[in-house]
């Protein structure tokens, strides 16, 4: 099968796909109002009782008759991790894109919004909606290219540690809330003496009191009222996190790892303009085709593509959208990259194996860039 | 409400989003931090006016008679923000009124007026405005209401009444239509039963008078004939920016004060003259005042004059750059829509000026 491609576009193409782009958003944002309002409150809704729901069950699993115990608690954690899911995904992720903000409910506000995982909501703010929306898959400039964990493209370096990598793949995956919490303190520069332990801390200070306000809540708080049923509590909630943790590392990296997605060097920095912001969006990101249920469980980035080219347009629109921009794309000769969550995923993890072994640029058939 | 001590000690493990959504289950007007009060009464005041009787919560601040509050609530999935005055007084319940006339295309107050219902929920702001009575009112005071300019000056009258009216009062409260206006019944009465207390109802579009009724625009003449000598009289004037200038200038060097309230929004700029034009500019949080173009994107324009706000991606996508503005209107360079919504985040690379602003910076 060969490598689906896409066209070059002409400057004045580019222009024309820009404007249409441009247009669809306008078009989305005119519109918006009660129905957006009602979702997002919706989505808020069942993150507060599936959580409720989550941490009841496993408070009182301890209490039950000695064959009810595992199965209570196993439902409960299941539930908790869902809802901490959907408190990460659909509504954090996409309200701290400031996707909401045209509401002006201070509870829904880009800008103070803080959600139940390990990192700060400040450190995703600079690491994700500027750094890795900005400059999507350009290598030197967008740390999720691998996390400075993974090597994934041919185009970053090989060494033969890298020949672990699957194994590493797998206890990132299960740690992901921590390695996302740590992406930014750039730990590299401490333990290479070039930031003393003083100055390290003073950097660390606010992701260490989330990080302390995290492991006090699900560690200690919640397992201290259930009593006796303490390490049940505690133990669910591991559970609760890691299964979040290997759900949004899923999704997340089935959206820029697979196969087809193109990767940049920094000269497509030069002479830039939105326009070629826009195909290098489309270029760069994957979707997953599915249904409702699946889009509200990957907070939308099901529509990777449609999130990558209106962050900061409610995520309830992009399935809409999504007809829209297949159907521009088609017409500029644009590849849509979009497939199953099985799919996309398996490539993922060929990707992972792959380039743990040596792999060159040259040697790998690329799509041309359109520029 | 949980009192101060157990606040404190509970402030760090409370995350007021998450504390509003669950008592607000039990009593939806409770919250953790915010000023909400429940509507718990409604009446047609007068032809497109209703008067909202409110039950705040322990939040809400105090006022006194004569000033404004800023109520909000959500239209269409956005957070609205407008000013009305209290026409009551302050009550032993600590319930307030608001009256509130529907404006042409107004968002709030036809939301207000048609929508809401008793029951809901609105969020108020602290209680502003100068407009008010010494602690010992005392002389001859003239009261200038034009159509909804009656709300602050009925809560002036009240309370003048509640002190059995110490005061020489004459209020002249003008009104397209009859139909239009407000509080009638009870102003009659309380000129019945207070002698010094003089009122005047002055229809500008009413096809018919009836006995006592005036007509027409305010002037000396009608002034000199309702009032008499003004030389004794403390003024306040309420209505649109219009009549209390004409008010102004009528009165001027001939009575003992003058105070006024009108309430025409400032013009913005229109798009065509908005290149050339520059706007001044307060940064709240730094303390700054500038002056900025308005043909450059706020963010741009900060930045040629040496400061570095807070910066990401230039473009619009990554929000970096969001902070609150608290008044004036600005211009969405994305969308071509200007908004004026106090309180509300702009992104301030995409945004420029429209008129003078207060940014949160």
């Amino acid at each position: 099968m060969s490598k689906p491609t896409s066209r070059v576009l002409s400057g004045d193409e580019l222009a024309r796909f820009g404007a249409e782009i441009d247009a669809l958003r306008a078009r989305t944002v005119a519109d918006l109002g009660e129905r957006d309002a009602r979702y997002i409150r919706n989505v808020y809704k069942v993150v507060r009782y599936s959580e409720i729901l989550g941490r009841a069950l496993l408070m009182v699993a301890w209490f039950l008759p000695e064959g009810w115990v595992f199965g209570t608690a196993a439902v409960g954690a299941v539930i908790l991790g869902l809802s901490k899911i959907l408190d990460n995904m659909e509504l954090g992720h996409n309200v701290i894109h400031g996707q909401y903000d045209w509401m002006g409910d201070p509870v829904l506000n880009g800008k103070n919004f803080e959600w139940d995982i390990m990192g700060t909501s400040d450190n995703w703010r600079k690491t994700h909606n500027f750094r890795h929306h900005t400059y999507t898959n350009i290598h030197g400039m967008d740390e999720d290219l691998g996390y400075g964990v993974l090597r994934l493209f041919p185009e970053q370096k090989w060494h033969p540690a890298r020949l672990g990598q699957p194994l590493y793949a797998l206890i990132f995956a299960i740690l992901f809330e921590w390695g996302v919490a740590i992406q930014d303190l750039r730990l590299g520069r401490w333990l290479t003496g070039r930031v003393t332990n003083k100055q390290m801390f003073q950097i660390s200070r606010p992701a260490l009191l989330k990080m302390r306000r995290q492991l006090v809540k699900d560690y200690l708080i919640w397992p201290l009222l259930a009593g006796p049923g303490f390490l049940v509590v505690l133990a669910g909630n591991a559970v609760a996190n890691v299964i979040r943790s290997l759900w949004t590392y899923t999704v997340i990296f089935c959206g820029h790892f697979t196969t087809d997605v193109q990767t940049f060097p920094k000269s497509v920095l030069k002479n830039d303009n939105r326009a070629h912001w826009y195909v290098r969006q489309v270029a760069g990101s994957s979707n997953l085709s599915g249904g409702f249920l699946l889009n509200v469980m990957t907070g939308n980035l099901s529509h990777q593509i449609e999130h990558h080219l209106f962050p900061d347009v409610p995520a309830n629109r992009y399935a809409e959208m999504a007809v829209q921009v297949r159907e521009i794309c088609a017409r500029y000769g644009q590849y849509y990259n979009t497939g199953s969550m099985v799919k996309q995923f398996g490539q993922v993890l060929w990707r992972i194996l792959r380039h743990s072994f040596p792999s060159s640029p040259q040697r790998a058939m690329r799509p041309k860039m359109a520029k | 409400m949980a009192p101060s001590a157990l606040r404190k000690v509970a402030a760090p493990f409370v995350n007021p989003g998450i504390f509003d959504f669950w008592v607000s289950k039990l009593n939806p007007a409770w919250s953790w931090d915010r000023p909400l009060a429940r509507v718990v009464d409604r009446k047609v005041e007068a032809l497109d006016t209703v008067t909202l009787v409110l039950k705040p919560n322990a939040h809400c601040g105090k006022f006194v008679p004569g000033q404004h509050i800023n109520v909000t609530a959500e239209v269409n999935g956005r957070r609205t923000t407008r000013s009305y005055s209290l026409t009551g007084i302050p009550a032993r319940n600590g319930r307030l009124s608001l009256t509130i006339k529907r404006v042409d295309k107004g968002v709030l107050s036809t939301h207000l007026c048609q929508h809401t219902q008793v029951g809901d929920v609105l969020e108020l702001g602290a209680a502003f405005g100068e407009m008010t009575l010494p602690a010992k009112p005392e002389g001859e005071w003239l009261f200038l209401a034009a159509g909804s300019g009656i709300t602050p000056l009925m809560s002036l009258t009240r309370s003048l009444a509640a002190q059995n009216m110490p005061v020489d009062l004459t209020l002249i409260y003008w009104a397209k239509t009859r139909a239009e206006l407000c509080f009638a019944r009870e102003l009659r009465a309380l000129a019945v039963q207070f002698p010094r207390f003089k009122l005047q109802f002055v229809l500008e579009k009413e096809a018919q008078l009836l006995a006592g009724e005036e007509s027409g625009l305010i002037s000396s003449e009608q002034l000199a004939r309702v009032v008499g000598n003004l030389s004794a009289k403390q003024v306040y004037a309420c209505g649109p920016t219009g009549f209390v200038d004409a008010a102004r200038s009528l009165t001027e060097g001939q009575v003992r004060s003058f105070m006024a309230e009108g309430f025409t929004p400032m013009a913005p700029i229109t798009v065509a003259d908005a290149a050339t034009a520059t706007v001044k500019v307060h940064l709240a949080a730094s303390k700054r005042d500038l002056e900025i173009p308005t043909n450059l994107s706020i963010l741009d324009a900060l930045e040629a004059q040496g400061l570095k706000p807070k910066v990401g991606c230039r473009m619009g996508v990554c929000h970096s750059c969001v902070c609150t503005r608290a008044e004036g209107t600005t211009l969405d360079m994305q969308t071509g829509e200007q908004d004026a919504q106090p309180g509300m985040d702009v992104r301030i690379c995409m945004t420029r000026a429209r008129t003078d602003l207060t940014l949160d910076l």
